[in-house]
Order: structure tokens, then sequence, then C-alpha cells
């Protein structure tokens, strides 16, 4: 029992590194809140673009979605931070990180939105447009409603997996939570500061998943 | 005979539809008089709801021609907006917005078509639910009232834009049988209001007492058409005599 205190919960230990845990700590609230203010948006507005059909723009959104599906995140914010520059385009590590997450957040809320405009039944379509509402008003102001609170639940389940992927970035350096109290520990010998973050990333995303199931309540219609 | 300067409000003319290789209607003709109600009857595909949808152009006819106030409607050129803003539509599925208020569903168009502020579309909206006799129903969701009250919602909807004539697609096919009353009701009191109707229906007894004109369909054609009394109660066609009598069970 004194060795698992001793190991884990030596907090004595991290006594000159708490100001580099909450700097760590309040990079990766930042770049979780960018991921989702970035990647749930784009995913909708491409979700909306695609309810117009325009065949190639629809053939590039698809193309996009399953690539950004398919490719490991990892992988994704490696090439980000690695390959991009010889494009001439150079992020620092929190960039990368956050336009990689973004971009695949973005392509799994689109196929989530997407499914919820194709969810909704032709009768809604066929109201709106009999009493003169042109298809952007009907979509916009019939559907979108409609379509936005059936995908609240799987989208923030998506957000919350996609945004834990911030840890991702001790990969390339970026000095968020996980890479700053994995060095603490190589520094100190000692798992407590492991410990800590883990606890911090606790107290992000613990308040963050009760937040949603409020949310999911919230936006419900009533029924009878 | 008179000659009337006044070409009919609606004249649907040698109105053709397919869906791929079947063809469900095969060449329609009537028109409706302002202010009157036609019913439009006969068995199930026979093409009726399909023809009212071709008016308001849910369905895009395959020929034929369709007027309003002698103004072709069918063609490319035609603003769809502006065309179905003056036809109001009730459906068998009722398709009230789920995620607004009966007021809410009423006023939607006429803020985002008419143009109206959100306190005259409001205004307006519970004039037209007061006449549907739902004005105390304004706050509720539509899961929050019965199907005839829904249905009553729905035809508020159509009604508060002023149109020219309003459709009605089987309005109480889909209601328990102990609701369809409220929603007939509500219709006869639309018709005495002087509204121009086009009515798709199974209730015989509404046709019977309501309609100026019936006309029986099958198979993509108009078998008949009067009177309601030369077509549904004293029908010379042995065919709507049978269905005449399966009808009244």
């Amino acid at each position: 029992m004194d060795k698992i205190v001793h190991y884990f919960f030596n907090f004595g230990l991290l006594a000159d590194y708490w100001p580099d845990i909450l700097r760590g700590f309040a990079l990766t609230v930042e770049m979780s809140a960018l991921t989702v203010l970035i990647g749930v948006p784009l995913g909708l507005a491409l979700a909306l673009a695609r309810a117009y059909g325009v065949r190639p723009l629809n053939w590039l959104i698809v193309f996009y979605i399953d690539f950004f599906r398919s490719i490991p995140q990892l992988v994704l914010i490696v090439l980000a931070y690695f390959a991009l520059p010889s494009l001439g385009l150079v992020m620092s590590p929190v960039a990368a990180t956050v336009g990689a997450l973004a971009m695949v957040l973005s392509a799994f809320a689109e196929e989530i939105f997407w499914a919820g405009l194709t969810a909704a039944p032709k009768g809604q379509w066929e109201a709106g447009r009999s009493t003169g509402l042109g298809f952007t008003q009907t979509l916009i102001w019939i559907i979108l409603p409609q379509a936005v609170r059936m995908s609240i639940p799987p989208l923030t389940n998506r957000a919350i997996g996609i945004s834990k992927g911030t840890t991702l970035g001790s990969v390339v350096a970026a000095p968020e939570l996980l890479n700053v109290t994995s060095s603490i520990q190589s520094n100190v010998a000692n798992p407590t500061a492991l410990m800590a973050g883990a606890l911090l990333f606790l107290a992000l995303f613990l308040p963050f998943v009760r937040f949603t199931r409020w949310l999911e309540r919230a936006v419900a219609h009533p029924r009878s | 005979m008179s000659v009337t300067q006044k070409p009919p409000l609606v004249a649907v003319e040698g109105l053709r539809k397919s869906f791929g290789q079947v063809e469900v209607l095969r060449g329609v003709d009537f028109t409706v008089e302002e202010g009157q109600a036609v019913a439009l009857v006969g068995s199930s595909g026979s093409g009726k709801s399909t023809c009212l949808r071709c008016i308001n152009r849910l369905e895009e006819a395959t020929g034929g021609s369709i007027r309003l106030d002698g103004v072709e409607t069918t063609g490319p050129k035609v603003d769809l907006n502006d065309l179905r803003r003056h036809i109001g539509m009730v459906f068998q599925g009722i398709n009230l917005y789920p995620h607004m208020t009966a007021l809410g569903n009423v006023a939607l168009a006429l803020r985002k078509v008419v143009g109206l502020s959100k306190a005259e579309a409001a205004k307006k909206a519970m004039h037209h639910l007061h006449l549907v006799g739902l004005a105390h129903k304004g706050d509720a969701y539509p899961a929050q009232l019965s199907g005839g009250q829904q249905q009553r919602v729905g035809i508020a909807r159509a009604m508060a834009l002023e149109p020219r004539v309003m459709l009605f697609d089987e309005p109480t096919s889909a209601l328990d049988p102990e609701l369809v009353g409220e929603v007939l009701n509500v219709m006869t009191r639309t018709r005495e209001m002087g509204m121009t109707m086009i009515v798709v229906t199974h209730e015989m007894g509404f046709a019977r007492e309501v309609a100026d004109k019936v006309i029986f369909m099958e198979h993509g054609e108009v078998l008949a058409q009067g009177t309601p009394h030369e077509i549904l109660v004293a029908p010379d066609n042995p065919r709507i005599r049978d269905f005449v009598q399966r009808s009244r069970g």
C-alpha cells in the first residue's frame, strides 16, 4: 500500500512542476476546444453542401470524408508536421495536431449530419416546399433542426473520442498534458506525474460528457 | 350557355404522368371554377393523388397542360415557389414540422415566404388557428396534439397563405375513425368561406354533401364527372355503381 502511494500519489515530488502541468492542461483544453469548434462546423458545412446534390462536388466531398475517416489520426498528424513543410506549409506542432484532428472530426461529423439530413421524411420536404419555401429555406428551417437533434448523441461521442486524440500531439512535441506529464515522469523517475495527468484529463472530459448528456435532453422536442 | 370571359381557375388538359414504364395518368381532363369544391374519387391506384400532386408540381407531369387562372403552370420557366405559395396543400401524412409549435408551423411560411414580421405572422397564424378551432393549442407541439388536431393545424398552415386553391390529398385517411369528423367539419367550413378546393377522398358522404362536382378516376383516366348525384347517387356506369356500393360498406 505504501508503495502504491509512493509511486502513484507522491504529489510532493511534483511541487516544482505544477506550473508546467497546468500549462500542458491549458493547452490540451485549448486544442480539444479548437478541434471541436473547427471540425463540427466544417462537417456541417460539408453535409449541407452535399444536400444540393451537385455531382462533381459530392464526389469530392465523399472522397474527402472517406479519406479522413480511413487514415489513422497519428499518421495524419505526423504527415501534417513532417511532410507538409516540403510542400511549403510549415505548422507548429499544435497547429498540425489540431488541423489533423479537426479534419478527421469534420469527416465523421459530415457523415453524422448527412445521415440526419437524409433521415428526415420526404413529407417534411413536401410540406415545406408546398407552402412556397425554397430548397434552401426548407433545408435550413425544417430539415436541419430535425437533423441536428438526431445528430447530437453520435456527434458528441465522436467529438469526445477525437478530442482525446490531442494526446497524439506528443509525437510531434506539442507540449500538451500527456507530453508534459510523461517528461516529468522521466525526470523524477516516478509515475505520479502521469497520475496527475490522468486526473486532469478526467477533470476535463467528465464534465464534457455530462454536458453533452444534458444537451441531448435539452434539445429533445416534447413528446406527448 | 353563357359565355364567360373568365377562364376556369384550374384547367387540367390531357395530363399524363409516367413513373418509368408505368403510366399513372393517361390523359386527364377537368376544370375547376373559382369557388367550386371538386372531389376526386376512385379506387386506390387510379391516379387521383398523382393528379393532385401534379397541380402544385410535387410531381412533374410528363405531358399535357395545367393552367391556373389561365396561366400555364408546367414548363421550366415557372417560378415554382411563387406557384406553390398560391396553391395550398393538405397531406394524408399531415407532415407538421415536429420541432415547431402549432403556431410556428402556421407562421413559418408567413415569415419566410410572405415576408411578414414575427409579430404579424404570429397574429395571422393565430387567426387561422382560431378558424380551425385550435386557438388554445398555439403553443402545443405536434406530438402533443391528436391526429385530428394535427390535421386541422395542417389546414390552417395552408390556408394562412390565402391560396387561390386548396388541394386536399386524402386528408382523413390516416386518422382514427372518431377523429375524421372534426377534420371534415373544418373542410366544410373552408368550403363555406368560398375557398376553391380539390379533394382526393374516400369519404363518399363528404363528397356527396360538400362537392359541387365529382370526378371519378380509374386507371389514370377520368371515367365520368358530374354532380354528386350523377356520380355517387345514381351512376349510369356499372363500374361506378359497383364502387359506390362497395364504398358504402
